[in-house]
This record gives structure tokens, C-alpha cells and sequence, in this order.
């Protein structure tokens, strides 16, 4: 255990990157990643399940790319930081992910914020 | 000899890019963002310093995690701004200038940091989100900037005390340049937020306070903090923080606050300030 990380355990809804997830989740972290590339995305968009398949991608991740269940995929290893590059591709803003990760229609979750018309 | 004149801190939040682009300075919403800015833009527009070094973080845009370094610096003639994923942004590119940075390198790597270097690759919104609302960039930007990169991403991540540190050794790096350089160092980053997992939406306005006041004065306390610390405290991504104190590091002794921005909005405490060597 990482002791810089330690005591973390109790905290709800928090999921470190650390290097085990990252080994564990490359092949869906580096199909996100490629998303800043115009070819891959032009790729995706024309064939999505042939894109997946190339990458490497198990049922289960192809599954949660498809259905874009936000939470999952984090749960299932994906960075944040490549999540918001395939977010740009599936036209979607980082407030709408933020309220999908919480369970929240983006109505609700903006009612939350201080200046919900800053987006 | 290059001199460290002040330092900034300020949030690299990507949407304040996307909200310049779209041209809302004016937006009800959005300016008190964007005045926040403008003491700062007018201190260096009067203070004309040749180079921002930037402590900023990659988010997986320059670098992947097959390859992930804990520091890297910048080096070339300019720095592309990076598509991560929404296409090109109607900016210049970043300048910079190759002596400095390769000088800065051996430096850091003579004094036992031994950072890794880029070169030829496009830089994202950790440095591209606030430097347009610092400097002009019509017709160019009007001086050179010397990307540091920490990774904040892939835990294992440096310390705080070690970004401290980087920060001390940054500065013997800049006075020891045999130019007249005026540098100012800027620390990105924060202040509360957390992006993923349910926890999204976490702020802590409390602590961002607490975190300013213990900057200007009592810093050492800051580097003692664990990761989880700032986690818990700032929500998981406010970890990046460490990275204001690689700034405060090359600011080492007493600093003036001379100006302070805080604006909530959404998610993430952004936040501006300008620090002078007292």
C-alpha cells in the first residue's frame, strides 16, 4: 500500500488511479486516449464495434463504451483524463458526465452549483 | 543572471478555455472569472517578463500511461497546443526558447533532479486553459514559456515536499542563467474539485482558504500533507496542488499576496493569485 494514499478506504465514490489499475485497464485507457487523434475518431464514429475490437477491448468494456455508462467504465479502470477525450467524441460536456457519474439527471446536479449558468 | 521576479497561482480548468474561445468574458456568468485575470495580466503587461516557467500537469494528452514521467520539461522553439479531442483551439502556438530550457535541464539534472525532457510534442489545457487570460496573443505572445510537467494522474505522484524541493532547485537553475532574464513562475492547478466517481462535484471552501493563507505563510505545513490529506480535504483532483508548491518552493522566504481571485461556479474553485518576494 502506497502510504501516501493510506486511510482512504472509507471514502465514498473515490476511485485512484494508481499503477495496479492502470496495468490492469490499458488496453480501454489507450482506446480512450486515442480519441485526441482525428483518424481515430473518424474511425470510431464509421465503425465503433471494429474500433473496440482493434483496441483490444473485453465484452464488458466494449459494453460500457457502447451504453457510455460514465461510472462504469470508471469503476472499470478508465482515467478520468482519457474518459473526457471520448466525452468530446460522444458530444457530451464534462458537466453532463459529472451528473451521470452521481446518478443525477444534469437538471438536478446544476441545482447543486452555485452559478449553474456558468457552463 | 535570470531573476525570479513574482509567481502565480491559477486553476487550469479546461472549460475556462473553451469560454474564451467562445468569447464570454462579458458573460454575467462567466466574468467574474475573467476580471479576476486582469490585475495579473496588467502586473505582467507592466512587468514585461521574458518567460513564464509553468509547474502544470499533462492529462494524458503530451504524454500516455504506457510512458508516464513524474517530471518533464518542455523544450523548443514552440510548443503546439494539443486536440484533446474537440479539435485545434484558434490560438498561436506556446513560444519558447531552447538555451533556457536546455539550461534549466542540466541544471536540475547536476543537482540531482533527474527530470525528463520533451521535445516536438503538443501541450494541453494545463498550461493552454489560463495563459491566454495572462498574456496577449495577438499578434504573438509576447515572451516564452518553460513547461514543467508533474504527473498528478498515475499514482505514484511525486510529494508535496518533493515539488518544494523542484521549486528550490528551479530557482538555482534560473540564477545561475548567464542572461538578464526576468522570470515569473506560475503553479497551476486547483484549488477544490473532484471529476470522477460519484464524489464528482466535492468542494471545500474552508480548506481552499486555509490552503491560501498557510501559502503565503507558512508553506512547510503544506508540505507535510499526504496525498490523501488533499483528497479528502480538496476533493481527489485538488491533489494537483502540490504543484503550487513547486512555485512557492522557487519563491523560498517571505511573499506579498498581492492579489487573490476566487470564483466557484461549478465544480472547481477556480482561483488566481500573484505573489511578489516580500
Amino acid at each position: 500500500m502506497n502510504p501516501q494514499l493510506a486511510g482512504l478506504d472509507d471514502l465514498e465514490g473515490t476511485y485512484v488511479f494508481d499503477l495496479h489499475t492502470s496495468n490492469r485497464a490499458m488496453k480501454l485507457n489507450r482506446f480512450l486516449w486515442k480519441m485526441i487523434g482525428t483518424e481515430a475518431r473518424a474511425h470510431f464514429s464509421k465503425d465503433p464495434e471494429q474500433a473496440m475490437t482493434e483496441a483490444g477491448l473485453s465484452d464488458t468494456e466494449k459494453d460500457l463504451v457502447r451504453r457510455q455508462d460514465w461510472i462504469g467504465l470508471i469503476r472499470a479502470g478508465a482515467s478520468f483524463f482519457v474518459l473526457e477525450k471520448f466525452a468530446r467524441v460522444a458530444q457530451r460536456t464534462n458537466l453532463e458526465v459529472y451528473a451521470m457519474m452521481r446518478g443525477e439527471t444534469f437538471d438536478e446536479f446544476m441545482a447543486t452549483r452555485r452559478v449553474p449558468e456558468c457552463r | 543572471m535570470a531573476k525570479i521576479i513574482g509567481g502565480i497561482g491559477t486553476s487550469h480548468v479546461p472549460t475556462i478555455g473553451v469560454a474564451y474561445d467562445k468569447g464570454k468574458q462579458d458573460d454575467p456568468a462567466w466574468a467574474p472569472l475573467f476580471k479576476g485575470y486582469k490585475p495579473v495580466a496588467d502586473w505582467l503587461a507592466e512587468k514585461k517578463p521574458d518567460a513564464l516557467v509553468f509547474f502544470y500537469n499533462d492529462h494524458a494528452t503530451t504524454f500516455f500511461f504506457d510512458l508516464y514521467p513524474t517530471f518533464a520539461l518542455g523544450i523548443g522553439e514552440q510548443f503546439e497546443i494539443a486536440d484533446e479531442g474537440a479539435g485545434k483551439r484558434p490560438l498561436p502556438p506556446m513560444r519558447g526558447n531552447v538555451d533556457l530550457s536546455i539550461h534549466i535541464a542540466e541544471s536540475l539534472v547536476n543537482d540531482e533532479f533527474d527530470i525528463t525532457t520533451f521535445q516536438d510534442r503538443p501541450i494541453d489545457h494545463g498550461c493552454a486553459s489560463p495563459l491566454p487570460l495572462l498574456w496577449p496573443h495577438a499578434p504573438d505572445w509576447p515572451g516564452v514559456i518553460v513547461p514543467i510537467a508533474i504527473n498528478v494522474l498515475q499514482f505514484p505522484i511525486p510529494t508535496a515536499k518533493r515539488c518544494y524541493k523542484l521549486g528550490q532547485a528551479l530557482r538555482r537553475a534560473i540564477e545561475s542563467y548567464p542572461e538578464d532574464l526576468k522570470v515569473v513562475v506560475v503553479g497551476t492547478g486547483g484549488l477544490s474539485h473532484q471529476v470522477h466517481g460519484e464524489r464528482a462535484g466535492f468542494n471545500n471552501e474552508e480548506w481552499d482558504m486555509e490552503f491560501l493563507d498557510l501559502f503565503v505563510k507558512n508553506p512547510e505545513e503544506l508540505t507535510k500533507l499526504r496525498h490523501a490529506d488533499y483528497i479528502r480535504r480538496g476533493g481527489a483532483e485538488s491533489v494537483e496542488q502540490i504543484m503550487w508548491l513547486a512555485m512557492r518552493g522557487a519563491l523560498e522566504g517571505e511573499i506579498r499576496e498581492l492579489h487573490r481571485n476566487y470564483y466557484l461556479a461549478t465544480t472547481t474553485a477556480m482561483t488566481v493569485t500573484l505573489y511578489e518576494p516580500a
